[in-house]
Parts: C-alpha cells; structure tokens; sequence
C-alpha cells in the first residue's frame, strides 16, 4: 500500500511536468472536437495524434493519447444536446435525453450535468483502474463468448425500455437495424450475404453511416419542411453552459454510482465498449426508474446515466490493456500500438518494469477527467455559438459536415451514398413514427451478438442452455429475460390496479 | 374543452386501419423475401454447424413476430380510442414541393461530389439548399457559399489531410488547379 501510495506521488510530480501536463490539455481539447463533429470519431482523433507521439516519449505520449480518448468519448454529447446529433454511436442515449431537455429549455443546464457526469464518471473510474486492476483484469480474462453475448444480449434487450410509445414499432425498427448489420462478409464462415452481387456492399454497411444519415440528415429534413415555422427564421439563443450545484449531482448519486459500475465493468470486458455501457446504463437507469415513461422527453436520470457510463469506460478499458497487454477497444489498440513503438510490451510485467509510467498514466488519466470540466465548457461554448447562425444555414453546413464525415470513414463515395439514402429514410422513419435508436442499436449490437452467438454454438455444440447454465452468463441473461417482460408485467399490474380500482 | 377545440377535434376523423396496417404488412412481406433468400446463401454449413444464413433467418422471424405484435397494438389502440372517443392527432403539415426540393439536392451534392470534385460541388450545393431553405439575400448566400466551401477545403484537405473527392475528366485538373491557387498543396 504504501509503495503505491509513494508511486501515486511520483505520479503526480511527473503528472505536472510541462510537456506532460501540456500534452493532456492538448489531447482534451482535440478529443472534445474530434468527439463533436460527426463522422469524425474519437478513434480517428487518436490514429491521427499517433504519428506525433513518434518523438516524444511513452509518458506524454500515453497521456496525449488518453487525453484525446477521454476528451473524444465526451465530445460527442454536445452536438447531441444541442442539434441532435451524436458526435459518435455511444452518445446516442445522452441525444435522447439532452436534446430533448434542450427543447424544453434547459440546454445550459443539460450541457453542464453532461460535463460533470463526464468528469465523475472518468474521474472514479481512473481511480477504481488505480487500485483494482489486477483482480479486475483476471475476472474480464475468464470472460468467454458465452459472457460476451450475455453482455450483448442485454444491450439489445434495452430497446424494450427505448420504445416507450409503441414496443411493436421499437421491435421492428431493432430486427431492420439487426438485418442491416448482417449485410455483407459474415465473419464466422465468410458467406457473403444479400450483397446482390455488389462489391461495395461485401464490406457490410458501416454503422456510423447510418447514425449520421438518420440523425443529422432526417433530422434537418424534418425541421426545414414543416410548414409555418418562419423561413429562415435565426436562432437567437446562445447557451451558456450552467454546472450543477453539489445537491443537483447529490441527488443523483445513485444514477451516477450505477453509470459508475455499469461502464468500468463493461469498459473492462474487451470487445465492448462505451457504447455498449451507454446502452446497457441508460436502459437499467429506465428501468429502476419510478416514472420510466418520462424517459425520453427530457430525464436527468436517462442523461446522467449515459454520461457517467460512457466516461467510466474509458477508466475500465484501460485495465486490460496496462494489466494483461489485452486491448479491449479501437481506442486502447492504437494506445497498445504506441506501447510498442516505445519497445515497450504491455502486461503485468509493466508494473514491475516501468511503475513509474504505469503510475502517472494513473495519475494522468484522474487529473484529464478533471480538467475535462474546463475543456468541456470552452467547447460547448465555441458549439453554443452556432446556435446563433440562421437555421438555413446552420443545416447545410450539418448536411455538408456529415457528406464529408462519411466520406473519411473509408475514402469511399459508397459510404456517402448509404448515408444519403439512410437520410431520408430517417426523415420517414421520424414522420411515421418507428422509432430511430431501436435501429440504431440494432445495426451496432447486432454483428456483435451473431460473432458471440455463433462462436458460442461452434464450441458448445449448439446446446443453448449454456447461456443459462454458466454463473455469470446466466446472472447476466436471467437479468435480460427479467427486463424484457417488465414492461408487460407493468401493464397487468396496472390493469389489475384499474380493475381493483 | 373550448368550442374551437372541440370543433378541432370533430375534424381530424382517425386513420382508416387499413392504412395503419400498410407499413407492419410491407415488413412481413419483405422479411419473407429476404427469408427465402438467407436459405440461399451458398455457404453450405459443416457438420454441427449454424451456418451463415442462421442468424439472418432468426432476425427475419423476429422482425415478422414484431409486425405481428404491431398489428395486435394497432387495433388494440383503436379499440382504446373508441372506447374513450379520442381521435389520433394529426401530423405536422410538411412543405412537400420544398421537402422534394432538398431530398433532390442531397442526392445531387452526392453524386456530383464525386463528378464535378468537391470544391464545385460543395458552392453550388450551399448555393442553393440555403436558397431552397429560405436565404433570399444574394450577397450573404453567395459570400457564405464561397467562404464555408474555402473553409471546408482548408480544415480538411490542408490540416487533416482528407482527400476529398476531386471529381473526373476536367475537373479533376481543375481541383488540383484550384489546391495549387490556394496553396492547399
């Protein structure tokens, strides 16, 4: 205990070192505004600031990296509250609950609650990867298929919560989405699948391309064609963003600890990820919620859940990599790549070799998680000033934005084609009310679920039962089964109520 | 209930079932096409084995369980709705001919973003979807047009190194032209 008390502080003087510490800033302040404009992704942020981390050592070079990734899985959130877009897939459920408190007003104060759950988030679980990784690590490397789709499984079942109006639609908006995602090279035996003879559909429609279509896209469609809204009509608020005082944040702690838990657990779990955390964080939050029907016009719990979990991932996913040398993510993979440009093999071994570097990246990541206050509010505030431009204008500059975002996802027009059409297939998707993030969900979740379904059956000889008869997976799945028929046991206990009544 | 809400109200008569019943019953039949078609696919599984057409089959089964649970709430609602004499609201009243307008021009902005290159495509698609969304004011339509197109090149080509698209035939040299004018490269 004590020699890593003495490492913490070796830490934190190396922590604060200029070009350390000028490297977190930097990193938050690309992050942030890589998360925040569409199609450019907090991963893309990351692969781009690696060349530079070439001259400089492992130390500032993790902590550039790390800033960009805590700074970029945050970022995203202010354009969601904002314009209703999310910067990437796992701001869709804080997109859910910020834009819709936007329009009830309270944008200052739902970017604000976004920044400190952010920050809380982050900030617990860099400490909780300081003092629990090795337990922790040995716990997600017992994790097998089986676990995995269990994980997955129940990132889906949240959709049961998404679809509030109408679960029938919520379903069949899920099951397209899920379709989408099985489109192209199936990854267990290498079929092609309903590519039509199309090469540019081998490859599977990119996710991110329909996130973008049918939020932004179908969005702007929507505001610009509604009849007697005033042409042109400028947008004259400018937002400042609000922090919440400490009884707001106290009276949300219970949310705050279950995003806690929720994302650090699954950050840890290689192969998920925040976005699954936001997901699987939003739909508990529902869930345990006393009035779940709210959720969805505007909810603290629904924002500072998603908040939370997405921030709190980024602390888990690093345990992985600095205790086992196992990159859970995109984003720790490129860090894993740094490791090694440096000649230096991440694991346990790190911890007896260079303590000191696996020390201030502790360090860096709590002290990133706190300066992401201060990145967070001078970002949202350059963002709130769009808010000012003339909708016209502020909307082809969106539609500009996102052509340009699918097209760097891989250099290909095919990408900007499927967003296109993904466009307007959101707008009718929002005029005939099947629900969005259902699918969303669905074209995400979905390949996940088949490759750990699949690889599951392929070693247990497509018995079904061991999802249930392995203790964590089945936890895991009887949780799910208990979500799903929730919904339906509250209508019959309200029924029983009105016939009692 | 005020006379002019009630009146409101008498008027928006409720979707015929029919019409509600149009979208469930299109996804059944899409999903059985596309059933049929996963039984196709000719990766013939090994022993013991799923296959690939497995978990598309699975999905496709759902999405046509999920029509029926839609259909089942449809008239469920509709029961509901009689039951408390509550018409379905109407939807927000769209500007078809303007809605048509920007649909189009998107699917132009794409297709000649990759005929025309980006630059061009870019000004004369800012030029005019702005027209078409309401700016009327010709200098601040063209100024903003030229300005966010140079701003666009700059942050993208210039600092993040995207190539963008740069169109064929002739304006493939004009682009470059046009990079070398800007010193973009």
């Amino acid at each position: 205990m004590f020699d890593q008390l003495s490492l913490l502080g070796a830490g934190l003087v190396n922590t604060f070192d200029p070009l350390n510490f000028s490297m977190i800033l930097v990193g938050l302040v690309i992050g942030v505004l890589a998360g925040a404009l569409p199609g450019i992704t907090m991963l893309n942020a990351i692969v781009l600031v690696l060349p530079f981390t070439y001259l400089m050592g492992i130390v500032p070079s993790l902590l550039l990296m790390t800033s960009v990734y805590c700074g970029g899985v945050f970022g995203g959130s202010i354009t969601g509250i904002l314009f209703n877009i999310p910067g990437d897939p796992m701001n869709v459920p804080t997109t859910w609950e910020g834009y819709a408190l936007n329009k009830k007003g309270f944008v200052s104060k739902a970017l604000g609650m976004a920044i400190m759950c952010s920050a809380i988030g982050g900030f617990l679980s860099a400490l909780v990867m300081t003092f629990v990784s090795p337990p922790f690590a040995k716990v997600a490397l017992s994790f097998s298929s089986c676990e995995y789709f269990s994980v997955v499984f129940l990132g889906l079942v949240s959709v049961v919560v998404i679809g509030t109006r109408s679960i029938g639609s919520a379903f069949i908006s899920l099951f397209i989405g899920m379709f989408l995602g099985t489109v192209g090279m199936d990854e267990i035996y290498g079929a092609v699948r309903f590519t039509f003879g199309s090469r540019i559909m081998e490859t599977g429609i990119n996710f991110t391309t329909v996130l973008i279509g049918l939020f932004a896209i179908g969005e702007v469609l929507d505001q610009l064609s509604v009849k007697n809204k005033g042409d042109g009509e400028i947008i004259r608020t400018r937002p400042k963003t609000t922090l919440p005082t400490f009884g707001e944040i106290w009276a949300l702690r219970n949310t705050i600890l279950r995003g806690l838990g929720i994302g650090t657990v699954i950050g840890a779990i290689p192969g998920t990820g925040a976005t699954v955390a936001s997901f699987v964080s939003y739909g508990v939050e529902k869930q345990v919620s006393k009035t779940p029907e709210k959720f969805g016009t505007g909810v603290w719990e629904g924002l500072a859940a998603s908040e939370t979990s997405i921030n709190a991932s980024t602390g888990g996913a690093m345990i992985p990599l600095l205790t086992l040398g196992i990159p859970g993510s995109g984003a720790t993979a490129v860090m894993m790549g740094a490791f090694l440009l440096h000649g230096i093999q991440p694991g346990p071994l790190l911890f007896n070799k260079s303590p000191e570097a696996v020390y201030t990246i502790f360090v860096g990541m709590l002290v990133c998680n706190l300066i992401m206050i201060l990145a967070g509010l001078i970002t949202a505030k350059f963002f709130s000033e769009l808010m000012r431009v003339p909708e016209n204008i502020l909307c082809a500059f969106i539609i500009t934005f996102c052509l340009i975002g699918a097209f760097a996802l891989r250099n290909d027009m095919a990408d900007v084609w499927f967003m296109a059409i993904f466009g307007i297939v959101g707008y009718f998707m929002r005029r005939y009310d099947l629900p969005i993030p259902p699918m969303i969900l669905g074209i995400i979740l979905g390949p996940l679920a088949e490759k750990y379904f699949l690889t599951t059956m392929i070693g247990a000889g497509n018995d079904f039962t061991i999802f249930f008869t392995r203790p964590v997976s089945g936890c895991l799945m009887v949780t799910s089964i208990g979500l799903l028929l929730m919904p339906f046991l509250r209508g019959l206990g309200k029924k029983g109520k009105k016939a009692q009544a | 209930m005020s006379k002019t809400d009630a009146g409101e109200a008498q008027d928006v008569s409720p979707e015929p079932v029919w019409k509600s019943l149009v979208g469930p019953l299109l996804f059944v039949l899409l999903a059985g096409t596309f059933y049929v078609l996963a039984g196709k696919i000719d990766e013939p599984p090994g022993p013991e084995q799923l296959g690939a057409g497995f978990w598309p089959k699975m999905v496709l089964i759902f999405l046509m369980v999920s029509c029926g649970i839609k259909v089942g709430e449809i008239f469920m609602a509709r029961g509901k709705r009689e039951a408390e004499g509550t018409p379905a609201g109407p939807l927000p009243e769209v500007n078809t001919l303007k809605l048509a307008a920007m649909i189009a021009m998107v699917i132009a902005a794409v297709y000649f973003m990759d005929v025309i290159g980006f630059p061009l495509a870019n000004f004369l698609f800012l030029l005019l979807f702005m027209r078409i969304a309401g700016l009327r004011k010709k200098l601040p339509l063209f100024l903003t047009s030229v300005l966010g197109t140079l701003f666009l090149l700059y942050l993208f080509v210039k600092i993040v190194y995207l190539p963008l698209p740069k169109g064929q035939w002739f304006f493939d040299d004009m682009t470059i032209f046009l990079y070398r004018v800007l010193h973009i490269i």
